[in-house]
């Protein structure tokens, strides 16, 4: 993994880019936090952002010119928020007398401050902070020039006298009647180890650095009116504070422009979209000031501009509270790290892979490649939790298995004849299809492991209307069948090395077919087909069925309106986007589009097996979606169904209306068990050779002469510590037969284990007979040496 | 791993029909090797594992050996 140019990457990520009002507030306030306090009505912590950040916050921000409200982002859409005159009910509500100042030691060199004005008063303090020995020389008897102006006003003179006595409290010298001019400047030079010239007027013009307000490479610096040419309070403030950051690198003989692009009015890289934004138009003052409730409510519509697009949009952002550009730093710690815990392990397994943040981020940025990437790398290090994705790994080695995997040709003419006679032949567009039979595989139906295993019943019909259509308009191309697993689940869990026992198969028997067409009907089949087997033609089943048209079944037209969930492995595909749109409208049904639609879909929660190895996560993901909408869902991903009937959603899938029966709609509908699925996959297999192919399949389950019974509480336990009923079946036939478990005297109950490859499963029982009441299942990896 | 585990049960060893001991095992988890005091049948050897212990500790320690 190039970890520095994931790095880089995070840096591009904006969230942390401040709103618009800051960048434009010469001294950065932080409004957000400032307005959020504002709203939770505590006064005195919004005054104390404030004075984080405004030099004599108390009198500035009664007078402040406020250059942050014509930036606003809420300009349009109702008015700037009044950030100037929040600030002064904030000094009123929340101001507290600060902290006695600490004298620091100023032994890092002497500045001169020519001019007791405000800017000169905020570079003096800024200095005397820093530790230097700072002296006023003021012409007039009294400090504050300008902020006079505002005496009576919006200023009364008892408290600029008090905020301007700090100058005093801390000790810095201050030369009354003292006028310095162009005339003697040079004796101050001489004296100082700097000077900064804030006296408003001058007599000479001279030319000042713009960025650090020096001229040209003197100690001489220049703050204030002189330098910012307007009379902006809040301008001259900073212009103090600035040359005093200046004074200070000069006389340290540090880099005078080191990292300082983002000093003063600055552009921010936020651009807040306002599409959406309702108007909310700015509160009206009743008196000169807004009053308490007034100034909470004209907070509240601040909108608290910051990039959060990818963080809303996606409930495993949320639930580890991160941004990518955080996300991005945890798993360069997470894969640098040597000795000690992988923290993030848990997180980079509960990202569904779904690529909604890339959609959704301005800037492209997207954690579904950097994600996959990292788990690739943490199996290829041996940092892979194991137990992560153990189970769905399992389980596609029982897709690989002889249970279920299967290919066949369309069933030759020859071994067909049967049905080829009157009236078979003239009602059925199979048989009529088989009939037509032409040796070629044109198409090569793969349902995929999924649908198999939870629409098992459909499979065969679809496979005899697809024989029937495509011989109809292509009689040259015969439709073959194909079960197996596309290796999605390989592909999720980072285990690149899995992989080939899917994809080589798959590219081999299409090779030997002659290179047919695939007919998936799964979206992740779609997307590991691009992925690893580019070369293959794929047309989607929903696409067939749009072109071609809906097979012929008897079905009450449906009326409702439904809300259709995309398949996020789907999200580029706008051809089966349209398709899906096509066919439920066919069949009646109205649609209703959902927020987070097509290019924008949102996971289910399956992706990425997340269900596999992190539950709760998943759960987030079917909640999310499950709420975006009051109406049923229509989807058209075995997975999504099956996660959103497991979160207690009614959904159907596009078969479902298809074959009629999105039937009772009151009935809950049914999860089917891990079990279920695989014998349902066996089950399919030995159907379909019966049925379309006459060959009959020994049976290849065990059989044991015990019966088991299992509560639905014990069933549900099972799904959860994810136990398949074989397993259980194992532990109890071989305590049966070795006799190893242990007996409860007081319960009468037996407990037995069983190692099945790398996990101990443990199953408590009550035995009658040969009945088998199961009471309790659970696991664990760990291994008992018992010697 | 901690050895903090019951001591006592009124579970037994069917086959052998001895009550549990308290005894040293060896247990092992990826690179992970430990002796642990658990419930065992005296002849046999078989070790009794708990529901509680399953997926309380045991499963702890698996979790934080998968993230080292
Ligand atoms: S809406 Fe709030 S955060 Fe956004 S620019 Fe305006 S004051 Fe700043
Ligand atoms: S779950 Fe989807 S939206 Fe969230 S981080 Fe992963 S890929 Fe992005
Ligand atoms: S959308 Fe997310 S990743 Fe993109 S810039 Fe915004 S916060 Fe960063
Ligand atoms: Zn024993």
């Amino acid at each position: 993994m190039d970890l520095d140019a994931l790095l880089e990457m995070s840096n591009q990520c904006i969230h942390s880019e401040p709103p618009v009002c800051m960048a434009s507030c010469p001294v950065h306030m932080d409004v957000i936090a400032f307005v959020t306090e504002i709203e939770k009505g505590d006064f005195a912590k919004a005054y104390k952002v404030m004075e984080a950040k405004i030099p004599f916050s108390r009198l500035i921000g009664k007078i402040c010119d406020h250059p942050c409200e014509s930036h606003c982002v809420r300009k349009e859409v109702g008015g700037s928020i009044r950030i100037s005159e929040l600030e002064k009910t904030a000094i009123d509500l929340g101001y507290t007398s600060p902290k006695k100042p600490l004298l620091m030691p100023k032994n890092k060199g002497t500045v001169a401050v020519i001019g007791g004005g405000l800017s000169g008063c905020v570079a003096a303090i800024e200095l005397d902070k820093k530790g230097y020995n700072v002296t006023i020389y003021e012409k007039t008897d009294r400090l504050g020039g300008s902020l006079w102006a505002y005496e009576g006003q919006d200023l009364e003179s008892a408290i600029i006298e008090e905020e301007l006595s700090v100058i005093a409290k801390k000790g810095i010298t201050v030369w009354y009647n003292t006028e310095v001019t162009e005339a003697n400047l040079q004796t101050y030079i001489e004296k100082y180890d700097a000077l900064y010239l804030g006296t408003g007027a001058w007599s000479k013009a001279y030319a000042i650095h713009p960025e650090t307000f020096q001229v040209n490479d003197t100690s001489l610096f220049i703050g204030g009116t002189l330098q910012t040419q307007n009379h902006s309070s809040i301008f001259s403030a900073s212009s103090g504070k600035r040359a005093a950051v200046s004074i200070d690198r000069y006389i340290t003989k540090t880099s005078m422009s080191a990292s300082r692009e983002r000093e003063g009015v600055f552009e921010t890289k936020l651009d807040y979209k306002i599409d959406t934004v309702q108007p909310i138009v700015e509160v009206a003052k009743t008196a000169s000031v807004y009053s308490e409730s007034e100034v909470q409510e004209e907070a509240s519509r601040c909108l608290k501009c910051q990039c959060d697009a990818c963080i809303k949009a996606c409930v495993h952002m949320q639930r580890f509270s991160i941004t990518p550009d955080r996300y991005i730093r945890s798993i360069n710690h997470n894969e640098r790290i040597v000795l000690g815990n992988r923290s993030a392990n848990l997180m980079i397994n509960s990202c569904t892979e779904c690529g909604l943040c890339k959609e959704v981020c301005p800037f492209g940025i997207g954690m579904k490649d950097i994600i996959h990437a990292t788990r690739q790398s943490m199996v290829e290090r041996g940092k892979m939790p194991i137990s992560a994705h153990d189970f769905a790994l399992k389980d596609m080695q029982f897709s690989h298995s002889d249970y279920f995997s299967l290919v066949r040709k369309q069933p030759s003419k020859e071994q067909s004849k049967n049905l080829f006679y009157y009236p078979v032949i003239a009602f059925s567009q199979y048989a009529r299809g088989l009939y037509k039979g032409s040796g070629k595989t044109g198409y090569l139906f793969y349902p995929g492991c999924q649908l198999s295993s939870t629409h098992t019943d459909y499979i065969g019909a679809i496979y005899k209307y697809l024989v029937g259509v495509i011989k109809e308009k292509e009689a040259d191309n015969d439709v073959g069948l194909y079960l197996g697993c596309c290796g999605a689940p390989a592909d999720w869990a980072g285990r690149l090395d899995l992989m080939p026992e899917s994809v080589e198969k798959i590219h081999k028997t299409w090779e030997e077919m002659g290179e047919p067409t695939f007919i998936l009907a799964c979206s992740s089949c779609a997307s590991t087909f691009e992925k690893y087997l580019p070369m293959i033609k794929t047309i989607s089943l929903w696409e067939v069925f749009a072109t071609y048209g809906l097979p012929e079944v008897d079905i009450k037209k449906g009326k409702r309106e439904l809300c259709i969930h995309d398949a996020c492995a789907t999200r580029h595909n706008a051809k089966i986007h349209e398709s899906v749109r096509s066919i439920v409208k066919t069949l009646g049904y109205s649609v209703e589009e959902l927020e987070y639609a097509k290019e924008k879909a949102k996971c289910c929660g399956y992706g990425g097996l997340v269900a596999c190895a992190n539950p709760e996560q998943a759960e987030d993901f079917v909640q999310d979606r499950a709420h975006e909408s009051e109406h049923d869902v229509l989807v058209y991903c075995a997975m999504c169904k099956d996660m959103l009937v497991k979160g207690n959603k009614r959904a159907y899938h596009i078969l479902d209306i298809i074959y009629g029966n999105e039937i009772n709609p009151d009935a809950p509908q049914k999860m089917l068990t891990l079990s279920e699925r695989q014998n349902n996959r066996k089950r399919l297999k030995q159907q379909l050779l019966k049925e379309i192919w006459n060959e009959e399949e020994s049976d290849m389950s065990k059989t044991y002469d015990f019966t088991l019974h299992l509560s639905d509480a014990i069933i549900a336990l099972m799904e959860k510590r994810f136990i398949l009923l074989s397993d259980v079946e194992k532990v109890v036939e071989h305590s049966l037969t070795c006799k190893e478990r242990f007996y409860n005297p007081e319960t009468l109950d037996f407990l037995a284990r069983l190692r099945v490859n790398n996990v101990t499963f443990w199953v408590k029982y009550e035995e009658h007979g040969s009945d088998i009441t199961v009471k309790d299942v659970y696991s664990h990896r760990m291994e008992v040496v018992e010697d | 791993m901690e050895t903090k585990t019951e001591t006592t049960t009124t579970w037994m060893c069917d086959k052998c029909h001895k009550a549990l001991v308290s005894q040293k095992v060896k247990v092992r988890y990826l690179e992970g090797n430990f002796e642990v005091e658990l419930l065992k049948c005296p002849t046999c050897n078989m070790v009794f594992i708990s529901e509680d212990l399953a997926l309380g500790k045991i499963l702890e320690v698996e979790k934080s050996l998968e993230d080292k």
